[in-house]
């Protein structure tokens, strides 16, 4: 796991260093204000400009005795890394002076929700219809929940997303129901729709969450009416793989001689399957669940942009178009500290639940 | 018809043929493989012919059209710049007022040709690297299975946004990231068969008989565990070819003009009600292909599976 983090650290650095000018690097440490000396001397201290460059303006016209070798620049850049020091926003229409560090926490929780939503129902909808696929075996319901694992595995995110939205437009021009919103992480203006708008403190970030926090539902349940669509387009796109993976191993363990045996016990089927063979196949399905969940932090990126949500993945695109490194690079290795961890735990409570595993 | 297939089996030489026999049996059980397979050939055939059926010079012809369409109370499409779908224009016209039906007829080569030129690298990188740790054992596998441990922590569609930040939005670009996301399954696939395949009897005989090590490994044990990596092609052509799309939704296509399945919906998505043909059909066209090579390794995934064998 070290080793992972370790060479993940190593990969994004040497992409983001070594490949592009040193400049880019300093760009989010500089604030309006600052003269040529006092830039100079913190590119020395975050190890891009070397002790011996005489000027600013040598170390942006990039001379060679002002550049730092991208070996010896990889401490200094873990310690920015680890110490959170990740500079200021180059994201435009922000206030000036926010960090990186800040922006990111703030648009996190919308990512967070979005993900943990569309897991739910991925697990949700993926391990009954994987169950119904084995039990049902190459009869109609197998058939159905095949076409719906393979189709949401062949769709792409944004058409299944705009098709949702191009739907309820034309509800709306019905004068239907139109209850789900098209964008944005609320699905209601705050002001005309809560009683008393002004009790929300901000605790987690997750607008659900903090709804719940604060006593008011009303704030809470809009925002999980506006991530509605997203949750399912996630979820349809990502169920496949869950199906798979609990259908095959339901068919495994319906073959095991203890199957045959709770059978001619005269056991009901519901029992068989329910209580004897579902507890046994959902153990590989633990492994996927966890790895799906982890994967989806950093898969929501074209779905936060179609639904026009706030979160981390449509803001780095953002930050993408202005050139700034650092959020990028956030982004990229939090997500893949998640997966790193949540392979871990995985594993962990695998071990726990199937004790012919032993480490 | 029974006559020559109690022969076929008594002779027992002609196992080969038996084999393809029953391929084509399985092919005939399963229809959804059929209609993956036309899918697949009809794509295929339309990025060869693509060039003869559309002149490539119409993507560079804009012209902003205006119309409305289908003017009743509950739909009323219809924008200033694209015209709907209709007699003259099969699938109306994109942002750019070209005709959306010519635009995804020159579409469909540049996606499949990522995606065929991403499959095989990926296969290629793979089969080396794959058959090279599970052969060699030792501190060489270990590193070999580190490393794609830490390719397979990193989101691909991150990833690929870090590549095209680097080096530029290129189609290179986005290949090359493409197969630096792809690689590490194949080589965990390759790795894993070869494994099996080695604790084999006929291996042994092969060590036995002097053969050398490379000989082995590459003339006999790789071409014995390649079966389930052509299945994982065939099914990753169509994921490929979602992830550029979306890649190229998003806004990383090299040009807005280039006709690309994503950049195609893309460029229809700001107008998508008012005019959500643009959006609709080159989505439906990456679903179709998606899906048909999804079927189809599917089905091929059947047909070589021992399990299912009579």
């Amino acid at each position: 796991m070290v080793f992972v983090l370790f060479g993940l650290s190593l990969m994004i650095f040497l992409l983001l260093r070594a490949a592009i000018p040193p400049t880019f690097a300093l760009a989010p440490y500089i604030t309006p204000r600052m003269t040529g000396p006092q830039k100079l001397i913190l590119a020395q201290s975050l190890g891009v400009a070397t002790q011996s460059c005489p000027s600013f303006t040598a170390f942006s016209s990039l001379q060679p005795s002002c550049l730092v070798p991208v070996w010896d620049q990889y401490g200094a850049w873990l310690h920015s890394v680890l110490t959170g020091n990740w500079g200021y926003t180059l994201l435009p229409g922000l206030q000036a002076g926010l960090t990186t560090l800040a922006v990111f926490g703030e648009r996190f929780p919308y990512t967070a929700q979005l993900a943990i939503m569309g897991a739910i129902l991925t697990i949700a909808i993926g391990i009954p219809l994987g169950v119904v696929s084995a039990t049902h075996n190459n009869k109609l319901p197998d058939h159905i929940s095949r076409i719906i694992s393979l189709g949401g595995y062949s769709i792409p995110q944004f058409w299944f997303g705009s098709v949702l939205l191009i739907l309820l437009a034309l509800d709306l021009r019905v004068g239907g129901l139109g209850l789900l919103p098209t964008s944005g992480a609320l699905a209601t203006d705050c002001a005309i729709c809560f009683p008393n708008p002004g009790t929300i403190h901000t605790i987690t970030g997750s607008p659900i969450l903090d709804g719940i926090l604060n006593g008011n539902f009303g704030y809470g349940w809009d925002s999980f009416v506006a991530y509605i669509l997203p949750a399912v387009t996630l979820s349809i796109t990502t169920l496949g793989a869950l199906t798979r993976i609990v259908r095959s191993s339901m068919l495994e363990v319906l073959k095991q001689d203890y199957i045959l045996l709770a059978r001619s016990k005269g056991l009901s089927e519901r029992v068989v399957v329910y209580r004897h063979a579902l507890k046994n196949a959902l153990l590989p399905a633990v492994t996927v669940a966890g790895l799906i969940t982890a994967s989806l932090f950093g898969g929501v990126v074209v779905i936060e942009i179609v639904f026009n949500l706030p979160g981390v993945g449509s803001t780095s695109l953002g930050a993408f178009n202005v050139d700034d490194v650092n959020f990028i690079e956030l982004y990229v290795l939090v997500t893949a500290a998640i997966i790193v961890v949540t392979n871990l735990v995985v594993d962990i409570v695998y071990a726990k639940l199937d004790p012919r595993i032993r480490y | 018809m029974s006559s020559t297939e109690n022969k076929s089996v008594a002779s027992g030489s002609s196992s080969r043929r038996d084999d393809i026999r029953h391929a084509l049996h399985l092919f005939r059980q399963n229809p959804l493989v059929l209609v993956g397979l036309a899918i697949s050939s009809v794509t295929l055939l339309i990025s060869v012919l693509s060039p003869f059926l559309v002149n490539p010079a119409l993507a560079n012809d804009t012209h902003s059209l205006v119309k409305n369409c289908w003017n009743n109370p509950i739909i009323s499409w219809g924008s200033n710049i694209s015209t709907c779908p209709g007699a003259v224009h099969p699938l109306g016209t994109d942002a750019f007022g070209r005709d959306l039906l010519d635009m995804i007829v020159l579409a469909i080569p540049v996606d499949v040709r990522i995606a065929l030129e991403v499959v095989l690298s990926a296969l290629i990188i793979g089969i080396v690297f794959g058959a090279t740790a599970a052969y060699a054992g030792g501190i060489i596998d270990e590193v070999i299975l580190r490393i794609t441990d830490i390719f397979l922590a990193v989101p691909g569609i991150l990833l690929a946004i870090i590549f095209l930040f680097v080096f530029g939005r290129t189609f290179t670009v986005l290949t090359v990231a493409i197969v630096i996301i792809w690689w590490p399954t194949y080589v965990r696939l390759l790795r894993s068969q070869v494994l099996s395949e080695r604790e084999k009897p006929y291996v042994e005989a092969l060590r036995a008989m002097g053969a050398g090590r490379a000989r082995i490994l590459f003339r006999h044990i790789v071409p014995n565990s390649i079966y389930p990596l052509l299945v994982q092609a065939t099914l990753d052509i169509g994921s490929v070819i979602l992830t550029v799309s979306a890649l190229t939704f998003i806004g990383l296509s090299p040009s807005d003009l280039l006709p690309e399945l994503g950049n195609l919906a893309s460029q229809g998505f700001g107008y998508f009600f008012q005019a959500p043909w643009e959006i609709i059909f080159p989505g439906l066209t990456i679903l179709l292909i998606s899906l048909g090579f999804n079927l189809l390794g599917d089905g091929i995934r059947d047909i070589f599976d021992p399990r299912l064998r009579r």
